[in-house]
């Protein structure tokens, strides 16, 4: 059994609003470069499933050379292999036509996992896009993998609960969080040793980039001025404050 | 613009989607996902009976090039998000996930970098694809029933086995005037009944953030945020909640957001119309107290 996951490197995604600013549309560069939080999940959730059933493992990137320490920290949480398409596209098109690339390579691929989106770009389609062009089934927004009498077993999560699915062939399954996959912290010893793992470059193809044009890029102001209630003396006058309040301006 | 909605049968999702088709044509067809009547007056319906996304994407795109649909209009659920990826690749047409906001000449609006940022994308080719993030657009009333054409059944690859609701106690997160959300902050899954109990006066719902979800103090379907659901309360406490901007995503559309949270420094005062610089667990219960002395 070949598991391939999917991971992103981004800019910190943490970064507060009020501290966030662009360069020519994008992210600025001063912010850290950290691994997409989904896909983290979806890395957890390859590693748990090479654990239980001797899977292997390979991580695949599309993006640059310098975030290779960043995909390092998936080798040291359990991958085996690490593989990055060089290329600096942001286009989902051309991410997916690179990964198909990619995949077809590594041949023998019955499981892709993915985040469920990513931490910059917050689109959820170049999993679903890849899907499509290697004639997979795509399933988002998955909390649970099984294998059973020669198929996947699934849980996935929807807006109102969820459900169970099964499947027998090829598919690629976008990874939700949930306490089961929380991301492991890899030991000392096995960062170490993702250091000296090589990676396997591959050089980016031309892919069609899809049909639209981005207009514009910018951040959009926050304009709440909050009122502070003071509660460090008479927290009981607090709460009568702030429930008058709401009152009088009618959210209540 | 010959436009096309894909969506399962639940009104207040179509109601959203039919106002979004508003801005290209005056009467939009559908293809209602599921069993049940289809509320609405539509052009043209189609149904089709299994729910699984991946199952689907052959015969629409079949029905949409036949057709020469130009828009083709989904949720961002989870529904939506399985079908327009790989129809996308299927129709050779853009995909935008997630949009916000439709001006003239086919130019969208959608979210980048955890909600920090507004892409603007202008569609150069027809059909295009968009699924649309909910509570952004208005729900519109929909009258009457209209009868569908049979879809399908296509190639099952996928099969459903089992489907769980999760059992939601009182008033639904989506449909509460009034939300109590906890995050991190909150400390334990027993200290969440604390928020239901402070809810319940309201006659409103609680919500976590994703920490609380990762902590398996609340179930998923509780999340509040760019990733889980997306409301719009006229008041959403915020409790423990620090206000990382893939939170606020979801509640850009709350009238009036209160904070409660001990570090005053906390992004969440930022977004909020009122703030309370306190340990939620002085407060809440005072609040609530105070809620039953004027009951």
């Amino acid at each position: 059994m070949h598991i391939v996951v999917l991971a992103k490197v981004v800019p910190d995604y943490e970064v507060p609003a009020a501290d966030f600013e662009l360069a020519n549309n994008r992210a600025h560069e001063r912010y850290k470069r950290m691994m997409g939080l989904y896909d983290e999940n979806a890395i957890e959730s390859g590693v748990q499933l090479k654990e239980k059933y001797s899977a292997s493992l390979t991580i695949l990137s599309y993006g640059g050379k310098d975030d290779i320490p960043v995909l390092r920290k998936a080798v040291a949480m359990g991958g085996e292999k690490l593989s990055l398409v060089v290329g600096d596209s942001d286009d989902p098109n051309v991410i997916a036509a690179n990964l198909k690339m990619a995949i077809d390579k590594l041949e023998d691929v019955d499981l892709i996992l993915a985040g469920q989106q990513s931490a910059d770009m917050d689109r959820g389609v170049v999993h679903g896009m890849l899907a499509e062009m290697l004639e997979f089934a795509f399933i988002p927004q998955i909390a649970k993998i099984d294998r059973e009498d020669g198929q996947w077993k699934v849980i996935q999560n929807t807006e109102s609960g969820s459900r169970e699915l099964k499947f027998g062939g090829n598919a690629v399954l976008s990874i939700t969080s949930v306490p089961e996959n929380v991301p492991r912290i890899p030991t000392v010893k096995s960062i170490f040793a993702a250091k000296k793992k090589p990676v396997n470059e591959l050089a980016e193809i031309e892919g069609n980039t899809m049909p639209i044009d981005e207009v514009s890029v910018d951040i959009p102001q926050i304009e709440s001025v909050c009122e502070f209630i003071p509660a460090e003396d008479d927290i009981a006058e607090a709460a009568k404050i702030l429930l008058r309040k709401l009152r009088e301006e009618r959210y209540i | 613009m010959k436009t096309l909605i894909i969506e399962i049968i639940e009104p207040k999702r179509l109601g959203e989607l039919v106002t979004v088709s508003r801005e290209f044509c005056e009467k939009p067809d559908i293809v209602a996902v599921g069993a049940g009547q289809i509320p609405g007056s539509f052009a043209k319906a189609y149904q089709v009976e299994d729910t699984v996304a991946s199952n689907l994407v052959s015969d629409l795109a079949s029905l949409i090039l036949k057709e020469g649909y130009e828009i083709v209009l989904l949720s961002a659920s989870t529904l939506g998000s399985g079908i327009a990826a790989p129809l996308s690749i299927k129709l050779s047409a853009p995909v935008v996930s997630e949009v916000i906001g439709i001006k003239p000449e086919l130019v969208v609006e959608r979210p980048l970098y955890g909600g920090k940022a507004v892409a603007t994308y202008k569609l150069k080719k027809m059909p295009a694809v968009l699924t649309i993030r909910r509570k952004y657009f208005e729900s519109a009333d929909l009258q009457g029933f209209t009868e569908p054409t049979l879809l399908g059944p296509g190639g099952k690859k996928v099969e459903l086995i089992a489907e769980t609701e999760e059992k939601a106690e009182g008033i639904p997160l989506e449909d509460a005037e009034v939300i109590v959300s906890g995050g991190r902050g909150v400390g334990s899954a027993e200290n969440f009944s604390m928020l239901q109990n402070m809810a319940d006066f309201f006659n409103g719902a609680v919500g976590a953030s994703r920490g609380a979800v990762d902590e398996g103090w609340v179930p998923p379907t509780q999340q509040v945020g760019q990733t889980g659901k997306i409301v719009a309360p006229s008041v959403y406490f915020a409790v423990g909640i620090s206000g990382a901007s893939q939170h606020l995503a979801g509640i850009a559309n709350a009238k009036c957001v209160v904070a409660i949270n001990k570090d005053e420094d906390a992004n969440i005062f930022k977004r909020a119309r009122f703030g309370v610089v306190s340990d939620y667990k002085k407060i809440v219960p005072v609040l609530i107290e105070t809620l039953k002395e004027e009951a």
